[in-house]
């Protein structure tokens, strides 16, 4: 096994925790070794270590979503006990994190990039932008992100201030920007390389226009998750290799977060 | 100073705390977050005949002070072992001694990835794995004293490496099991494989692991692993490697005190990869706060 990146265990301490929407807070920790090497599409595990060997009990995978100096910011949505849990942490407070972890979206050449988010699925792309930048990939960026409703709604002058990108909003009731689902704003003409982060269901939707336009499309997907690290090969997504059509198992924590879409046996 | 070693199977550990299977891969995958030379050893990931995709997902979720898993033997397989894995193993590992676990369905199985093993350099001996609740006669030999007998007699007979069986907590008398193991010529055991568990979803009303059902491991099966290593040990005079639950060096000492000569870390290097150089740590200075010099004045040493 051959890492690009070298992995980083290390109790960092909240630097600033907000409230940033309904169950939605945005994190930043101060680490150092993890934020010089993170890049859009990369996880961190968060949890505990060996204060939390009750319940909440595993570290749980989240999308790093934004590298500000020696800090990586996290998007928590509160959805269950390990969620809520971080979402509670406050300044001064620590939690061990491990990472960057996974792959990360590959821009290649492309000159316009469609970027679709889901919930928290907006992670990766709150620094996308400025990373692609950093490096000379200068594509000209469309960011589609969709809620249930402006309650749950990531604040759009934060999106701005972090990604430099005005988000196109959808929300399923309409009340706030677009009203529809997030997939309804796709538009593939001109689009060379499609991005999506978000629910299964949202990202199945997302692939299959992308597949049938023929527009290369990159996704990274979620699943349970322990070790981050490819020991406990929890993590199984259905994969096919799309060359000989031969039907497998990757994992999600070193194979993916993201992959191709023609590799998901969706 | 205290003197971690332990000498077992006719060699010795440095200290006595091993990465349990299927929780460390091959060693590597955890080689830039910890120093795995240091610990006392590891045992791989279950190798198989032939390779392994696994069950369907979802194979792993959070139970209460633990998680529940049905990874389904997923390896690389014999071949692939011996050209990918075991290589890093002999070439990174110099004090750590490694222990290769192997699963099977037929006696046959075993003894072909056995045979198929024991000319390789790189390693010190095998964990048999008759306990693996999670493929359907996962548990076949475990469970089944004639079967296991024939097993340990015809692994006996192939190597001269040391052959620790790894058992399973699903039977009435564990400790008939492990006599079983000792006459008939197995040099160890492994005490406990996980316990059968299951999960369900209320909203969905389904099984929330993808084969229905799993092996549970973590701190919630350590007073259970404790209790049937203790019980092995009474019963046979083999060295026992305690496994279950094990996150710190008061965990390792409980399963050292009940007759462990060697112990085993597995989920909590899940929560933190540091868990098994920390267990090191501490039982250094669990030892020194006691007034012991040499842990293996402790095995077995429980008072009742």
């Amino acid at each position: 096994m051959r890492r690009e990146q070298r992995i980083v265990r290390a109790w960092c301490e909240v630097q600033s925790a907000e409230r940033t929407a309904e169950r939605t807070h945005w994190l930043e920790f101060a680490a150092l070794e993890i934020a010089a090497q993170a890049a859009p599409g990369q996880f961190v595990m968060v949890g505990f270590g060996g204060r939390g060997w009750g319940s909440p009990f595993l570290p749980r995978p989240n999308s790093v979503a934004a590298v500000c100096g020696e800090r990586i910011g996290l998007l928590i949505r509160a959805f269950g006990e390990g969620s809520r849990r971080l979402a509670s942490l406050q300044p001064g407070d620590s939690a061990l994190l491990l990472g960057p972890l996974g792959s990360r979206y590959r821009l290649g050449d492309a000159r316009r990039i469609l970027c679709v988010a889901g919930g928290v699925g907006l992670a990766p792309f709150l620094f996308l932008r400025r990373w692609a930048q950093q490096r000379g990939c200068g594509g000209e960026i469309r960011l589609l992100y969709g809620e249930r409703d402006a309650r749950a709604v990531f604040d759009p002058s934060k999106i701005r201030e972090l990604c430099g990108l005005e988000a196109e909003i959808w929300t399923e009731d309409g009340s706030l920007g677009n009203r529809g689902r997030v997939t309804e704003g796709i538009d593939l003409d001109g689009v060379d390389l499609v991005l999506a982060c978000g629910p299964t269901p949202m990202l199945k939707l997302v692939r299959k226009q992308a597949l049938q336009a023929g527009v290369p499309c990159q996704l990274a997907v979620e699943e349970h998750m322990a070790c981050g690290v490819g020991t406990c090969i929890g993590c199984a997504i259905e994969t096919v290799d799309p060359d000989t059509g031969e039907q497998g198992y990757d994992l999600a924590c070193v194979d993916g977060p993201v992959f191709p879409a023609e590799r998901l046996r969706w | 100073m205290v003197d971690l070693a332990q000498t077992v199977f006719g060699v010795t550990f440095q200290n006595p705390v091993l990465l349990a299977s299927g929780t460390c891969g091959y060693g590597e995958e955890y080689a830039d977050i910890i120093d795995v030379d240091q610990l006392g050893g590891i045992v791989t990931k279950a190798v198989t005949l032939r390779p392994r995709v696994g069950n369907p997902p979802c194979r792993i979720s959070e139970t209460p002070a633990g998680m529940i898993n049905s990874i389904g033997l997923a390896n690389v397989g014999l071949e692939a072992f011996k050209r990918g894995k075991l290589p890093w193993l002999r070439e990174n590992l110099h004090r750590a001694q490694v222990l290769v676990n192997v699963a099977g369905w037929s006696v046959d199985d075993y003894v072909k990835v056995v045979g198929g093993l024991d000319d390789e350099h790189g390693f010190l001996g095998y964990e048999i794995n008759v306990s693996c609740p999670n493929v359907q006669g996962g548990t076949l030999f475990g469970t089944d004293k004639v079967a296991l007998a024939e097993l340990v007699r015809a692994l006996r007979a192939v190597t001269q490496r040391p052959l620790v069986i790894k058992l399973t907590p699903n039977v009435a008398d564990i400790g008939v099991f492990a006599q079983i193991c000792e006459e008939n010529g197995a040099d160890g055991l492994s005490s406990i494989n996980t316990f059968p568990g299951m999960l369900i979803d209320v909203e969905t009303r389904r099984p929330v692991i993808g084969s229905t059902t799993g092996g549970i491991s973590g701190p919630a099966i350590r007073p259970m692993g404790v209790y049937v290593t203790w019980k092995v040990a009474s019963r046979v005079k083999l060295p026992v490697i305690g496994i279950g639950g094990i996150c710190t060096a008061r965990d390792a000492m409980e399963y050292i005190l009940a007759g462990a000569a060697l112990v085993q870390i597995g989920t909590a290097m899940f929560v933190d990869p540091y868990s098994a150089p920390d267990t090191v740590q501490g039982l250094h200075e669990l030892c020194e706060r006691q007034g012991v010099g040499r842990l293996s004045e402790l095995v077995g040493a429980l008072e009742v």
